[in-house]
C-alpha cells in the first residue's frame, strides 16, 4: 500500500485570546507585543496538538497571515494589497493585489520554528496570486519572480511540502496557463496543489501531468466519481470540511481514504478542504483531533 | 405629472455610544451624555432632556435605551429629509444574530474572522429552523408609533441566513464525496424551511401590524451564480399570499450579472435595492463614461424590463460625503439609462452602520437634495418640451 501522510495546510482560526488581542489592538488598548506573544502562545498550542493528534506534518498555523496573498505582497516589489474584495462565497474577503511594477520577492517569509524535515509550507498557487492581481501579471511572472525564490528558501530551512493553494482555479479555469506556470517552480521540494471549494472534476484530467507531486480535491465540492481510476498523481484528500462546524466521523474518513487508496496507487494524503479558520478555533482544534484519529485507524488496518 | 423619487435608507445605522456601553455592561461617561444631548436638540427628539438626565445619573434599563435609540435613529432619518424610515435597527444585534438567536434550530458555534482583525459570530443549524411566531411586531408599532412617515421593515432573507450558517442538519449524512445534486438540495431544503417557518410567520404578523413594505436583505444573494433561483425561492415563500404589502429586495457587493433572469421570476417585487456608488466615480456627469458604477447594471434592467431599481447613491464605506450634485447625476444618469423615471427610487448602497452619526446625516441630507435636484431638471425639462 503506498504511504499516507496526514496534515491540515493553510491558515488557522485564532483563539478567542488572540481575537480579543486583535481587536483591543486595534482599538488601541494593547500593544503589537502582547498580541505577538498571544500568537506564539496560540500557534505553540496548535503545535502541541497537531503532535498529540498524530499529524504526520506540521503547521504553525500561519497565524499573523491577514489573508493567502498579504505575506508575499508585503514583502515583494511592485505589489501592494488593497482593495477588499469577497472571497467567493465564504462570507470574508482579502485583498485584492494591485501590480505597481514587475513583481519581484525581497526578503521571503521566514521559515517556522519547527522540525526540519517534518513542516509544511502554504502559499498561493501563481496563478491564484494572478487572480488576485486581476490578471495584471502573469501567472509565469508570480511563479519565476515571487514564488520560487519564497520555495527555494523553504527548501533550504528544511520544508518537508509546499501545499501551493488555488481556490479559483476549479471553479473559473484557465488550467493550462496554471500548469506552465508550475514548470517556472523549483524541484527541490515536493509541490502540492490543492483546489479548495471547488469542484474538481473539470480539471483533474489536465493536472494529472502537471509538474507536482500531489493534487488536492475537495470532496465536499468533488465527487468521489469524479476521480479516475488509477489517477498518476498523488490526491491530498480533502476530506475535513472547514466549512462545517459538523465534526467528522474518524471511521467514515478511514474509510473513505481506503477507497481511494484501493483506485489509487500513486497514493493518498488525507487533509484539509480549506483554511481551517473558517471554523471556530475549538472546532478546528477538534477537527485537527479527528483527522489524526483516522490516520491511527488507517494504520490499524494497514498493520492488522 | 410631475416626476418624483421616494427616498429611504436600507436598514441598519451606528448604534449611538451610551447605547453600546450599556449593553456592554461599561460605564457611561461624561462624553456620552453629551453626545446624547447635542444629538437630542438636534433632531428635536422629543422628551430627550429626560434620557439626558437619567444617563448622567447613572442609565435605565436597557429596554428603555433600546427605546431611545430607535426615537434617535427615527428623527435623524427623518430630519435628514427621507420619505420613508425605520429605526436603524436599533433594537437588533445585526443582522444574522438577529435571526439566529431568535429562532429555534440555530446554535451559536463562535467567531469566524471576516478579514484582517474583523470578526463575526457564526451559529449551525442543528434541526428544521422553526419560530414561535412573528418577531419584529413589537419593533415595527413602537417605530409606526414614533413617526408620521412610511414604514419600510428590513428582514434577513432565508437564502442569506442558510448561506452564513453552518449545516449540521440537512448535508450532514453522505456530504463527503458526494454528488453536486445531493448539495444543492440540502441547500434548498434549508432555504425553503428557513422562509416558510421562520421569515413567512414574521412577515405575515408585520403586514397584520400594518406594514407597508417588507425589505429582504440578501446580500448573499449573488455569491453562487448557479444558486439565484434558490434566492427567489426564498422571497417567494416568505412573501407568499400576505396581502398588498409592497415587497423588495436589497442586494449588495456583488456581481449582479448572475441575477438574470432568476429575478425575473420574483413575485410582484417593487425593486432590486443594490449597491451603485462604491463602485462609481465621484466626478460629476451624467453620461456613461462618468458613471462606470451605473452603466452596467443598469443595462440589464434595461434589458429584462423587470423589477424596478433602488440607485444606491451614497458609498457606505466612506465618510466622503456626496455633494447633492453627484447625486442628481447619478440619478439622471439612470433616468437615462431606463428610458424614465418610473421604475426608480433612491436609497444609500447600504446600510449605513459603520459611519458616524455626522456623516450619515450629512450624507443622507444631500441625498434628499439631490434626489429634489434631479426631480426639478425633469420637470422643467417635461415642462419645456410640453
Amino acid at each position: 500500500m503506498a504511504p499516507l501522510q496526514v496534515y491540515a495546510a493553510g491558515i488557522y482560526p485564532r483563539s478567542e485570546a488572540l481575537v480579543q488581542a486583535t481587536r483591543d489592538l486595534d482599538r488601541g488598548r494593547t500593544t503589537a507585543e502582547d498580541v505577538a506573544k498571544q500568537r506564539q502562545a496560540d500557534a505553540q498550542a496548535l503545535v502541541a496538538a497537531q503532535e498529540q493528534a498524530g499529524l504526520d506534518l506540521l503547521t504553525d498555523g500561519l497565524l499573523d497571515w491577514q489573508d493567502l496573498f498579504r505575506p508575499l505582497a508585503e514583502r515583494s516589489d511592485g505589489l501592494t494589497a488593497r482593495p477588499l474584495t469577497r472571497f467567493l462565497d465564504t462570507n470574508t474577503f482579502y485583498r485584492a493585489l494591485l501590480v505597481e511594477g514587475a513583481p519581484r520577492l525581497g526578503d521571503p517569509i521566514p521559515a517556522p520554528d519547527l522540525p526540519a524535515g517534518r513542516w509544511l509550507a502554504t502559499l498561493p498557487a501563481p496563478s491564484a496570486l494572478a487572480r488576485a492581481a486581476r490578471g495584471a501579471a502573469s501567472p509565469q511572472a508570480f511563479a519565476a519572480d515571487v514564488l520560487a525564490p519564497q520555495i527555494e528558501a523553504d527548501a533550504q530551512a528544511g520544508c518537508a511540502r509546499v501545499v501551493l493553494v488555488d481556490p479559483f482555479l476549479a471553479r473559473e479555469g484557465g488550467v493550462g496557463e496554471a500548469i506552465a506556470s508550475l514548470h517556472e517552480l523549483p524541484e527541490r521540494v515536493p509541490l502540492a496543489l490543492h483546489l479548495p471549494f471547488g469542484d474538481a472534476s473539470g480539471v483533474l484530467d489536465a493536472l494529472a501531468h502537471a509538474p507536482v507531486s500531489a493534487v488536492g480535491v475537495d470532496f465536499y465540492a468533488t465527487s468521489l466519481e469524479a476521480v479516475p481510476d488509477g489517477y498518476p498523481k498523488e490526491l491530498a484528500a480533502g476530506v475535513v470540511d472547514v466549512r462545517s462546524s459538523a465534526l467528522e466521523d474518524p471511521d467514515e474518513l478511514a474509510a473513505f481514504a481506503e477507497t481511494l487508496l484501493e483506485r489509487n496507487s500513486a497514493g493518498v494524503a488525507l487533509t484539509v478542504n480549506g483554511d481551517l479558520q473558517f471554523v471556530p478555533e475549538p472546532v478546528a482544534r477538534e477537527k485537527v483531533v479527528r483527522l489524526g484519529r483516522a490516520r491511527a485507524l488507517l494504520a490499524e488496518g494497514v498493520t492488522a | 405629472m410631475s416626476v418624483t423619487f421616494t427616498t429611504r435608507e436600507i436598514g441598519s445605522l451606528g448604534k449611538p455610544s451610551w447605547r453600546v456601553k450599556a449593553f456592554a455592561g461599561r460605564p457611561i461617561e461624561e462624553a456620552d451624555v453629551k453626545e446624547a444631548e447635542r444629538w437630542g436638540r438636534r433632531l428635536e427628539v422629543d422628551g430627550h432632556e429626560e434620557l439626558v438626565e437619567a444617563l448622567g445619573n447613572g442609565g435605565l434599563p436597557l429596554t428603555e435605551i433600546d427605546d431611545w435609540a430607535s426615537r434617535y435613529a427615527i428623527r435623524l432619518l427623518e430630519q435628514a429629509g427621507l420619505d420613508v424610515v425605520y429605526d436603524g435597527e436599533q433594537k437588533r444585534t445585526e443582522m444574522y444574530d438577529h435571526v439566529a438567536a431568535f429562532a429555534h434550530g440555530f446554535e451559536p458555534r463562535g467567531t469566524v474572522r471576516s478579514f484582517d482583525n474583523k470578526y463575526y459570530a457564526k451559529a449551525a443549524v442543528v434541526e428544521r429552523p422553526t419560530a414561535d411566531g412573528p418577531q419584529d411586531v413589537d419593533e415595527l408599532r413602537f417605530v409606526a408609533a414614533h413617526t408620521q412617515k412610511q414604514v419600510k421593515v428590513p428582514l434577513t432573507g432565508a437564502y442569506t441566513m442558510e448561506d452564513w450558517s453552518y449545516d449540521e442538519h440537512y448535508a450532514r449524512e453522505g456530504a463527503l464525496g458526494g454528488s453536486a445534486e445531493r448539495r444543492f438540495e440540502a441547500r434548498r431544503q434549508f432555504v425553503e424551511d428557513v422562509a416558510e417557518r421562520v421569515i413567512r410567520p414574521n412577515v405575515v404578523g408585520l403586514v397584520k401590524a400594518g406594514a407597508d413594505w417588507i425589505q429582504i436583505d440578501e446580500p448573499a444573494a449573488a455569491t453562487k451564480p448557479d444558486e439565484v433561483p434558490l434566492v427567489v425561492h426564498g422571497f417567494n415563500t416568505a412573501l407568499r399570499d400576505v396581502g398588498a404589502a409592497k415587497r423588495s429586495m436589497h442586494i449588495c457587493f456583488s456581481d449582479y450579472r448572475a441575477l438574470w433572469p432568476a429575478v425575473l421570476e420574483l413575485d410582484d417585487c417593487l425593486e432590486l435595492q443594490l449597491e451603485f456608488a462604491n463602485r462609481d466615480s465621484r466626478e460629476l456627469g451624467t453620461r456613461a463614461e462618468d458613471r462606470p458604477g451605473y452603466a452596467g447594471t443598469l443595462l440589464l434592467f434595461a434589458e429584462h424590463g423587470y423589477p424596478g431599481v433602488g440607485l444606491g447613491v451614497l458609498d457606505i464605506h466612506s465618510d466622503f460625503v456626496e455633494p447633492a450634485e453627484l447625486v442628481r447625476d447619478r440619478i439622471l444618469f439612470a433616468v437615462d439609462a431606463l428610458g424614465g423615471p418610473d421604475r426608480i427610487q433612491v436609497n444609500p448602497d447600504c446600510g449605513l452602520r459603520t459611519r458616524s452619526w455626522d456623516v450619515v446625516y450629512e450624507k443622507l441630507s444631500n441625498m434628499v437634495a439631490g434626489a429634489r435636484m434631479a426631480e426639478d431638471v425633469l420637470n422643467k425639462s417635461h415642462a419645456g418640451a410640453g
